[in-house]
């Protein structure tokens, strides 16, 4: 029986990981974590007469408040054996707000997680969410990558990006550590029903209008949320350490991905975008979504099969079309 | 070692292998094939010796299996301190349709009016080439976009460059396939031509996946367009899950050498890349070579700038009759008659298995036959 806190269980996939890992019988206790309230989806889980489920607003980013949490006496009582660390990744809840709330704060969350799942004796695993868009991309519409491609260390790479490199490459030195075992799911684009879009530097977060390279359309790969949470399950329980590609089976261009998640981009000449983008750079402004990047000229899509193999994954969602309750047209994601 | 361990008898090819090379006549593996093209083939010698000690193994491998116990034939045939070999992956190969068996919907619009049946039929049959009927398979692929691109390529194929072709026969009707072919003519009319011809004389038709250049990704609409049409960019990774599913590949082991030849070079080869021989015997793929003819009249080059082009990042910068002076309409294709042959194809990972691709001189040594066997496909059809 396994024993695992949950990071960010309040944003949307660490709510999808929560709730899976709550219906999965071989999980004997779940201890959530969020920078905010404990999402109303949870209210069941948190009722009186279930304990398995316990929530706790920390600040992540901070040496202190992790540090108390692994320190707590909560923390202890619930024998904690397994972290699942979903980085921060959905829309803060101002409208001023960036989209992705902090990315050096994202860094330093992975660094002090690890760091104290390194120290505390009783977390015999680690099991981190990355994105697919640290790989390199090179120029082409479809890359089929696998574990073993070059990640992007280009420095003009955008700061979106940086921050999923930084925590990848911290995990990454972890790997092979023979007292904890660390597992990496690195996911693509991730879809959930309604038109939600995570993880994607330019579509992910609130709609509206995004620019793109006009000419270029690249492929995305996508996974739904249900089978990301899924394939955190089967990292959970699976045995050996390492680094996972996880995808779904459907891959969609760049200007249908927006257009079926009620965002829309807008074509503008590559040298324009460019340009735009180191302006924005240069003056220090914050931007809502990566401008500009190999992302938005090349596409991917993930080789899974080592995922298959060593974890027993499989993508079970299919992703497509259908009517909302509105009445309008919005992706869904429904097992196949 | 007994005479019925495989692991001996892979090391008993290889050292055949490196026995064959006779160190003091210079290396032969990686030489130029058509220096003496018209005197004994100094390489045939050697294929002979492979051939033999791969019948060989093969006759004491049957006998081996016929005499010892289930649980000795079932051992791993690969020596312990090898590394694993690439399994091809079981994803279930697209089962395209015969085109009898398609139902055609009435046709819509223009365009299914310029198409006629039968490349409706073959553009229906495509639509399955797409996992779950989705509307892009995941390199790319668009039936819908072929479906309208179709008209104008099979309009070149029919009256511009009025193709005749033969040897369907030998392109297998289904499973994975490497279709090798020279290349030539600065824009890629030989592989449209091809892909055209293909679709229109296989039943169930085949779409020949082309290979291009990763300089093609980085072109506006054009990278898109590519891959829409079901093109891929080269990469090893591409290659092989493309083999993987089953598909037919169409490569230009030439690369750029092949398109900005001059007039000069003409119907000659350039130097192969080997990277389709690896592939193909890793996914146990047949070879299947094939000529082109025509395409190198198309845009005949008379000096190539490769200062310049070098300079403006381009594969070539080329004086033809027509261009520069024309501007880019001088880089149409002149209409020039097509002729497109498919060779037998060659069944290398019969006789090497997936073990040769980690022989780098083996690869080679292949991919130079292939080259002769092109040229030669070449030279006939020219005469």
């Amino acid at each position: 029986m396994k024993r695992v806190l949950v990071t960010h269980a309040d944003e949307p996939i660490g709510r999808r990981a929560v709730k899976t890992l709550y219906h999965d019988s071989r999980v004997a206790a779940i201890f959530a974590v969020g920078d905010g309230p404990p999402p109303r989806s949870f209210d069941k889980f948190l009722s009186d007469g279930d304990t398995r489920v316990t929530y706790a607003r920390v600040d992540l980013a901070r040496h202190r408040p992790v540090s108390d949490l692994f320190h707590s006496s909560a923390f202890r009582a619930a024998e904690i054996d397994t972290v699942v660390h979903v980085p921060r990744h959905g829309a803060a809840a101002s409208e001023q707000a960036p989209l992705v709330a902090g990315l050096a704060e994202r860094t330093a969350e992975t660094r002090l997680l690890l760091q104290h799942c390194l120290e505390a004796p009783e977390v015999e695993s680690l099991v981190a969410l990355g994105s697919a868009f640290v790989y390199r991309l090179s120029p082409g519409n479809v890359n089929r990558l696998d574990e073993e491609s070059e990640l992007d260390l280009d420095p003009d790479v955008p700061p979106e990006i940086r921050s999923w490199i930084d925590c990848d490459m911290l995990l990454h030195g972890e790997v092979h550590n023979d007292r904890l075992r660390v597992v990496l799911l690195r996911a693509p684009t991730v879809v959930a029903s309604g038109g939600y879009v995570y993880l994607h530097p330019t579509l992910s977060g609130r709609g509206g209008r995004r620019l793109r390279p006009a000419g270029f359309d690249p492929i995305c790969a996508l996974i739904s949320d249900k089978d990301v949470a899924r394939a955190i399950v089967r990292a959970v329980h699976s045995t050996g350490p390492g680094i996972y590609n996880i995808a779904g089976s459907e891959a969609l261009p760049l200007s249908l991905l927006a257009r079926w998640t009620g965002r829309e981009t807008w074509p503008v000449p590559g040298p324009v975008l460019s340009l735009a983008s180191r302006g924005a750079r240069i003056t220090g402004r914050a931007l809502d979504a990566a401008l500009d990047g190999p992302h938005l000229r090349y596409g991917f899509t993930l080789d899974t099969k080592r995922a298959e193999r060593e974890l027993g994954f499989r993508p079970l969602d299919r992703i497509g079309m259908a009517r909302a309750g509105d009445g309008a047209l919005r992706l869904e994601t429904a097992s196949a | 070692m007994s005479e019925a361990d495989p692991a001996a008898e892979l090391f008993e090819t290889e050292s055949l292998l490196a026995d064959a090379e006779p160190r003091d006549e210079g290396p032969a593996l990686g030489s130029d094939p058509f220096a003496e093209l018209d005197g004994p083939d100094p390489l045939a010698e050697r294929l002979e010796l492979l051939d033999r000690a791969w019948r060989d193994a093969q006759t004491r491998r049957s006998r081996a299996r016929r005499a010892a116990p289930i649980a000795e034939v079932r051992a791993d045939p690969r020596p312990a301190d090898t590394a694993p070999l690439r399994v091809p992956s079981k994803r279930r190969a697209p089962v395209l349709p015969t085109l009898g068996e398609i139902e055609l919907p009435e046709p819509r619009g223009l365009i299914d009016r310029f198409l006629g049946e039968d490349a409706r039929r073959v553009l229906a049959a495509f639509s399955h080439l797409v996992e779950n009927e989705g509307p892009y398979d995941r390199f790319g692929f668009s039936p819908e976009v072929t479906r309208r691109a179709f008209p104008f390529f099979q309009a070149l194929y029919r009256g511009w460059f009025r193709v005749r072709s033969e040897g369907h026969a030998n392109v297998p009707d289904s499973g994975p396939a490497v279709l090798v072919s020279n290349h030539a003519g600065l824009l890629p009319f030989d592989a449209a031509m091809t892909v055209i011809d293909l679709a229109l004389h296989s039943d169930p038709p085949r779409l020949a996946r082309a290979i291009v250049d990763r300089w093609a990704g980085t072109l506006p609409w054009i990278n898109v367009f590519y891959a829409r049409c079901g093109q891929v960019i080269g990469t090893r990774e591409n290659f092989a899950d493309l083999l993987d599913d089953g598909q037919l590949v169409l490569v230009y082991p030439e690369g750029v050498e092949g398109i900005r030849k001059t007039i000069a070079q003409r119907y000659r080869l350039q130097s192969f890349r080997v990277g389709f021989v690896e592939q193909a015997l890793r996914s146990r793929a047949p070879i299947v070579p094939m000529a082109v003819i025509g395409s190198d009249d198309q845009a005949p080059i008379l000096y190539d700038l490769k200062p310049l082009a070098r300079m403006l990042g381009l594969p070539a910068a080329p004086i033809t009759p027509t261009f520069p002076w024309l501007g880019p309409l001088g880089l149409l294709p002149y209409p020039v008659r097509y002729k497109i042959v498919y060779g037998e194809p060659l069944h290398f990972h019969e006789r090497f298995g997936p073990e040769g691709a980690e022989d780098a001189r083996l690869v080679r040594y292949l991919a130079n036959q292939v080259r002769r066997t092109v040229q030669q496909l070449i030279d006939r059809s020219r005469s």
